[in-house]
């Protein structure tokens, strides 16, 4: 008697649930299916074709084991562009994470005009790297640029450098570019960390006589530590990935003073048609930016213990 | 007292003007130097411009690939942002709503992808495209858009539906409503703001692209981002035409971002904090 009034309900309950899950199933297909073949698979493919020494073009893939990563290794150049993305990556996490704090601070406490600032700051984002590379190039410009005709018209000509022509100065241009247009990235997220500061804070400590920089380096800076892991990590990944800019100002020169991992992967495989050599040096740029990932979830889960 | 904090806020204002002026002036720049003759440009670079200059409009718009370029670009960025929209919507709500192992399994291996940069997987891809016959179609970079796109957009859907009642849904459910109607026309008008802010952002992003559609498109397919970088190669005495160029790439950008302000933001803030 219990076992037939149990029968159709677990029946009925298994077909519910087939009836859900086939209903996800069709739901995610669609996305799985793009994201595993144009995602997915090339990445994992890279480390088949990073050892080859295929150049592209050509129907025959040729195998040569370990080749790519011994001269990968060896070779001055990916050394220099180590070097060069290193540079690169630590000035731009530091100097746009300040500018950001700094943006982000005066639009939230500046009286007037507070949205139209926000919006100035942040339109640089949505610009394009190659069309905004290309203006900085000309602002840039030994001869005819913006800086070099107004150092000509205070009496500096002097003074005059040639930003990206000189291998010293080149990087420099790029990195002041770059603070340029991402700045204002960062600053909504920090301006997103301060909105969430509870007023309350900020008034008690004013009512205990403390000012402006005490309340600032005691509340709202640690307050802001969350905000500050998220920046300070993208902006570590941004800068790790920057193609568009050193593509339209330097193209990786003057030499290869500009040249970085992420642009000496497309230099190789595009320019020079070594693409096996490429997918090595790209799943290098890969390890690179997994340490990175890793070291941000790590860093936001022992926060989040802590909080 | 007053009087010092009346002056710390006009401090403060002077001083978000002065970044204010040092931001906006490459775009300022890039407007006036459009509307200039190269000579002009050449000898002064601030100066306003002395006349309406459309010449150089006029030449790019009449005697180059610009307008097909536009095209391109307007093409590309719109079918992938609605197939984007077919697609990945539902993916979330489904992983949001059955809560199983599976799905869960399915949401971290969709996010894994936001940690993989296109550089990494470009040249195997480029690859693949040739081997499927798509590489030189539109088709081609709108496969890349999508499927670059599902690990941040199912984290930001997932995010979002988290946050919306499931009672409506089984009320609809109940009445006989399928899957696919109850997700279209009951869940999908709740999901608005999320959708916009995935409109804007990835539609700036496909805007702005240059690295994959100029590996994987024909010379007759550029899309702006590509022509405006020719441009700049060939045309490197010519700043008059260039910047022409930039202007009429620029100032779509500016009118959606003015018309839509406040799903930019609000994009970046919830990616950011959840990501």
């Amino acid at each position: 008697m219990a076992n037939t009034e149990t029968i159709p309900v677990t029946a009925q309950g298994t077909a519910k649930k087939r009836k859900r899950l086939s209903y996800s199933i069709w739901f995610i297909l669609p996305a799985f299916i793009l994201y595993t073949a144009f995602v997915i698979y090339p990445t994992l493919n890279s480390v088949n074709l990073s050892f080859t020494s295929w150049d592209g073009v050509s129907d025959e893939i040729r195998y040569i084991g370990f080749d790519n990563f011994v001269e990968m290794f060896r070779s001055e150049r990916v050394y220099n562009a180590l070097k060069n993305t290193l540079i690169l990556s630590l000035s731009l996490v530091v100097l746009e994470n300040i500018a950001a704090l700094i943006l982000a601070i005066l639009v939230d406490q500046v009286r007037w005009f507070k949205s139209l600032f926000r919006s100035i700051f942040y339109f640089p984002v949505l610009l394009s790297g190659i069309v905004m590379g290309f203006v900085w190039a000309i602002i840039f410009n030994f001869n005819f640029g913006v800086i070099s005709q107004l150092l000509d018209r205070i009496g500096l000509s002097d003074w005059k450098i040639d930003w990206l022509g000189n291998p010293n100065y080149a990087l420099l241009a790029i990195i002041i570019t770059t603070v340029w247009k991402g700045s204002g990235y960062y600053m909504i997220i920090y301006l997103a960390g301060l909105q969430g500061i509870p007023p309350e804070l900020n008034e008690a400590a004013a009512i205990d006589g403390a000012n402006r920089w005490q309340r600032f380096r005691h509340i709202t800076f640690p307050l802001l530590a969350s905000a500050m892991t998220v920046s300070v990590m993208l902006s570590m990944i941004g800068a790790l990935k920057i193609f568009d800019q050193i593509a339209v100002m330097t193209d990786g020169g003057p030499g290869f003073a500009t040249e970085t991992l992420t642009y000496i992967v497309y230099k190789v495989g595009f320019g020079e048609l070594r693409q096996g050599y490429g997918t090595a040096l790209s799943l290098m740029l890969f390890v690179l930016i997994l340490i990175v990932s890793l070291i941000q979830i790590k860093l936001l889960r022992k926060r989040e213990v802590q909080m | 007292m007053d009087k010092v904090k009346l002056r710390i806020e006009i401090i403060m204002f002077i001083a978000a003007l002065v970044l204010a002026v040092l931001f906006f002036f490459p775009v300022f720049f890039s407007l006036i130097s459009a509307f200039k003759t190269n000579g002009e440009i050449l000898r002064n670079a601030m100066s306003l411009p002395s006349g309406l200059y459309l010449d150089s409009f006029k030449y790019l718009l009449t005697e180059t690939d610009f307008p097909k370029a536009m095209l391109n670009s307007l093409i590309l960025t719109v079918v992938s942002i609605v197939c984007m929209i077919g697609i990945i919507p539902m993916a979330a709500y489904a992983i949001e709503r059955t809560g199983k192992k599976w799905t869960n399994a399915v949401y971290v291996y969709f996010l894994a992808g936001m940690m993989i940069p296109f550089q990494v997987y470009m040249i195997p891809l480029f690859k693949e495209m040739k081997t499927l016959g798509l590489y030189g179609t539109l088709t081609a970079p709108i496969l890349i858009y999508i499927s670059g796109s599902v690990g941040m957009g199912v984290l930001l859907y997932t995010s979002f539906i988290k946050g919306i009642p499931a009672e409506i849904e089984e009320a609809a459910a109940i009445d006989g409503c399928t899957r696919v109607r109850t997700f279209w026309q009951i869940v999908f008008p709740l999901l608005g703001p999320c959708t916009a802010s995935m409109v804007v952002l990835q539609g700036l992003g496909i805007w702005n692209d240059f690295l994959m559609p100029s590996l994987v498109l024909h010379s007759d397919q550029r899309t702006l981002i590509v022509e405006i970088f020719r441009f700049v190669g060939e045309l490197a005495s010519q700043w008059d035409l260039v910047f022409a160029g930039t202007t009429m790439s620029i100032v779509p950008v500016l009118i959606v971002f003015i018309a839509l302000q406040k799903y930019f933001v609000k994009g970046i803030a919830a990616g950011a904090t959840k990501g």
